[in-house]
């Protein structure tokens, strides 16, 4: 199972990589809005370059990239805790759930990113007001206890309708701490005028980090690459001295 | 021969005519004069496994503890030792064993430097507490229920008020019908099979990249680990909590060490007398720094830090101590011989002839069987719930049991009390599945799933804390009993009763509620 969704993260990967066409698109369509001096041809412009099907597929490919990984651990939740032939049909419906609250966070951050992009055209100035946000928000306590929520999951009926719904709620509720904890860091790399990938990579990551970290009482402190950081360096050590020994076999 | 060895503290009725008892005694005295912040005090000790220090006015918060001890809980120490040193109490994992090892030598150095310092052995070496003992071990040795010292030697440091034990009166005893040493059967450290229920003798992997559910103690942690700080902490019919029942305040209580004398010393006979193996898995011989996560860390007397890993704890000769009783119960010999025995399936002679030979692999694929339709809330009584059965899924063990061989092995099934939250530290879940309505319970020990302590249940429903609120689980072995369903043709059924009894009735500020029973089998 873990390795089917980090498969299906890693193709997202390589379609965001290739398929530039649409922040490209985005990019001259601000540029003709600004050379034009008016913001509602902008606006049809930006409509018309982009429709929201595109959006959506954008955004999608985003979530699946980026998200999916955090993803494994309710996903593997949800198969241990159901009939065999029930485990796709339910982890299906918590992802529909989950996905359907960042699809309507989405459209609201897509809706700002055009309007902000409008307003500032080239500018770093949204990404870096934005930086500033999620930098307070990451330090927060109301960031440490949407990262605790993402680690709840109850308990849910395993017969019937109820099945269903449960794990249609349980991928809500999950989607709603979810977003809690990354909303801003998801917007960052959309307001950037260029780099988005890159920065994706960036967010998705510091992302991932935050989920390996144990639940803990709230407070103000920086958090995100600590945990992440130690496990590769207590790897990397472990490699180093595998090889120290395999040389000193060799001699 | 090592420098040290623990003995039984029943030695000379368990009172202070045993000098290691009287020692100490006199030793915790000493850690107990010093301040909180003193990194070799009996209250930094404490808090090293757990602490709550003036954050609510209610049990398990220090500042709310009766007396004796008169429990210090101020100055507070740096932040940097509170960094290194608190809160490191490991369970619910497959460093449990290891973690306490580590952390009672520390406690010993401790201890053993204050007995030196009044004149006493330089040999000293903590005892045990076997609840397993004969004649009336199981009761709670006398010298910790003395009020004072012998001779006029001032209060008794042993003495603890906040004790309750399992029936309320403060006569403190392990009720051995429930608290067993199954797990020195398994021979698994961590993992199951014929002979090891999950998640095995030592706890589960604790896995650094994506699980956070941890929530399942090892099977020597479960029973009698857990069981055993929940009776002899108790509480009291008012609701007031004994220490040991919470692992916050547990090692303010002198007898802590010696129950975990105990719970070290199967460990170590599991290791020795019975031939058993830790894991050789990097993650464990390395500790948690290996999954990004603290080091073992204890402060030595006299100052300075001693960080120590899993793979330093396995071995007693290199840690320079014994006990003086390192005996287990034989392992079942051929075990899945036995139950193909039971299944009518061999002749006892076929089975006597097939002793020794290696035992054969049973099916890896687990799978939900059944589960209850809501969550439980436990009444003063407990609760009872029909666990429905998917009966495809039923059919498939149905049919393994039909078909077990020497060569095809038969489904194994367990029950699951799936997030388990409340405040009921205390309390003790029995477990019984069809138990015939009005029947007693304490006369069918035959339909006994198994026992749950709620050790730590408190802090596990806590949402901010590291199990983010979803309180514990526990897995019971009941194969045997399905076992006699498939021979008594009962297994063509659609449910299972299950019945959670609790072994006192459940105080309602506990608020224990069962989220889900689940019934899974394991096979092909």
């Amino acid at each position: 199972m873990r390795n089917r969704v980090l498969l299906i993260s890693a193709v997202a990967w390589v379609f965001l990589f290739a398929g530039t066409q649409f922040s490209a698109g985005v990019e001259s369509s601000v540029a003709a809005a600004s050379e034009s001096h008016s913001h509602h041809a902008s606006s049809a412009s930006l409509l018309k370059m982009n429709p929201p099907a595109s959006w959506a597929i954008e955004w999608l490919l985003m979530l699946a990239a980026m998200m999916a990984p955090t993803l494994i651990t309710p996903l593997w939740y949800i198969r241990v805790r159901n009939f065999a032939r029930r485990r796709l049909r339910s982890s299906a419906l918590f992802v529909f759930g989950y996905a359907a609250v960042w699809m309507t966070v989405g459209a609201l951050v897509l809706a700002a990113e055009t309007g902000l992009k409008l307003l500032h055209v080239q500018s770093f100035w949204p990404a870096a007001t934005l930086a500033m946000i999620a930098l307070v928000w990451q330090t927060s306590p109301a960031k440490q206890r949407c990262l605790n929520r993402c680690h709840a999951h109850g308990s849910f009926a395993a017969f019937g309708a109820s099945a269903d719904l449960d794990a249609l709620r349980f991928g809500i509720s999950h989607g709603v701490w979810c977003v809690g904890s990354c909303w801003a860091l998801m917007l960052f790399p959309m307001l950037l005028p260029l780099g988005h990938v890159a920065a994706m990579a960036a967010v998705s990551t510091l992302v991932f980090s935050e989920r390996l970290e144990r639940p803990t009482p709230p407070g103000w402190r920086f958090r995100g690459l600590g945990k992440a950081t130690r496990i590769v360096l207590a790897q990397t050590a472990r490699l180093c001295k595998g090889l120290r020994l395999v040389a000193e076999q060799k001699d | 021969m090592p420098t040290y060895t623990r003995t039984n503290a029943w030695n000379n009725g368990g009172t202070f005519n045993n000098p290691i008892l009287l020692w100490y005694a006199k030793g915790v005295g000493v850690m107990q004069s010093r301040q909180l912040n003193d990194t070799s005090s009996w209250w930094f000790f404490a808090a090293i496994h757990g602490q709550r220090i003036g954050q609510s006015a209610s049990f398990p918060d220090w500042t709310t503890l009766p007396s004796p001890p008169q429990v210090r809980t101020a100055p507070p120490p740096s932040q940097s030792d509170k960094d290194l040193y608190w809160d490191q109490c490991q369970h619910q994992t497959w460093y449990f064993a290891p973690w306490h090892r580590g952390y009672l030598l520390a406690l010993e150095q401790q201890v053993r430097a204050a007995i030196i310092s009044l004149g006493g052995p330089a040999d000293w070496a903590l005892p045990y507490w076997n609840y397993f003992g004969p004649n009336n071990q199981f009761q709670m040795p006398p010298a910790f229920a003395e009020q004072d010292l012998p001779n006029n030697g001032g209060p008794n440091p042993l003495y603890v008020k906040a004790r309750y034990g399992p029936d309320f009166s403060g006569n403190i005893f392990v009720p051995l019908q429930f608290v067993n040493q199954d797990c020195m059967t398994n021979d698994l450290f961590t993992g199951d099979d014929a002979v090891t229920p999950p998640p095995g003798f030592g706890g589960p992997q604790t896995n650094p990249l994506f699980s956070h559910f941890g929530g399942t103690s090892g099977n020597l942690e479960n029973n009698p680990h857990n069981l055993v700080h929940g009776f002899v902490g108790g509480r009291t019919q008012q609701g007031a909590r004994g220490l040991m029942s919470n692992p916050l305040t547990a090692g303010l209580d002198p007898i802590f060490y010696l129950h975990h004398s105990n719970i070290d010393r199967m460990w170590a006979a599991w290791n020795i007398t019975s031939m058993q193996s830790n894991p050789t898995d990097n993650a464990w011989l390395q500790g948690p720094p290996s999954n990004g996560e603290r080091k073992f860390a204890m402060p030595l007397p006299g100052g300075g830090s001693w960080v120590y890993t899993p793979s330093q704890m396995s071995d007693l000769g290199q840690l320079d101590y014994t006990y003086d009783d390192l005996q287990a119960p034989a392992p079942s010999v051929a075990p899945l011989m036995e139950r193909l025995v039971r299944l009518g399936v061999l002749e006892d002679e076929a089975a006597r002839a097939a002793e020794g030979v290696a035992p054969m692999i049973t099916g890896k694929q687990i799978e939900l069987l059944g589960a209850s339709p809501k969550a439980l809330k436990l009444e003063a009584n407990g609760a009872r719930t029909m666990v429905k059965l998917d009966s495809k899924v039923r059919r498939k063990v149905s049919a393994s049991l039909l078909d077990a061989a020497e060569t095809k092995n038969p489904d194994r099934v367990f029950l699951e009390l799936e997030n388990v939250r409340g405040q009921g530290d205390a309390d003790v879940l029995n477990v019984y599945v069809n138990l015939p309505p009005g029947a007693r319970p304490d006369n069918h020990p035959e339909l006994l799933a198994g026992s749950a302590g709620l050790f730590g249940v408190s802090k596990a429903s806590e949402p901010d804390d590291e199990h983010g609120g979803e309180g514990l689980n526990f897995v019971m072995d009941i194969t045997k009993i399905i076992d006699e369903m498939h021979l008594r043709n009962a297994l063509e059924t659609d449910s299972l009763d299950i019945s959670v009894v609790p072994y006192q009735p459940i105080d309602e500020s506990a608020d224990i509620t069962v989220g889900r029973v689940n019934i899974y089998r394991k096979g092909d």
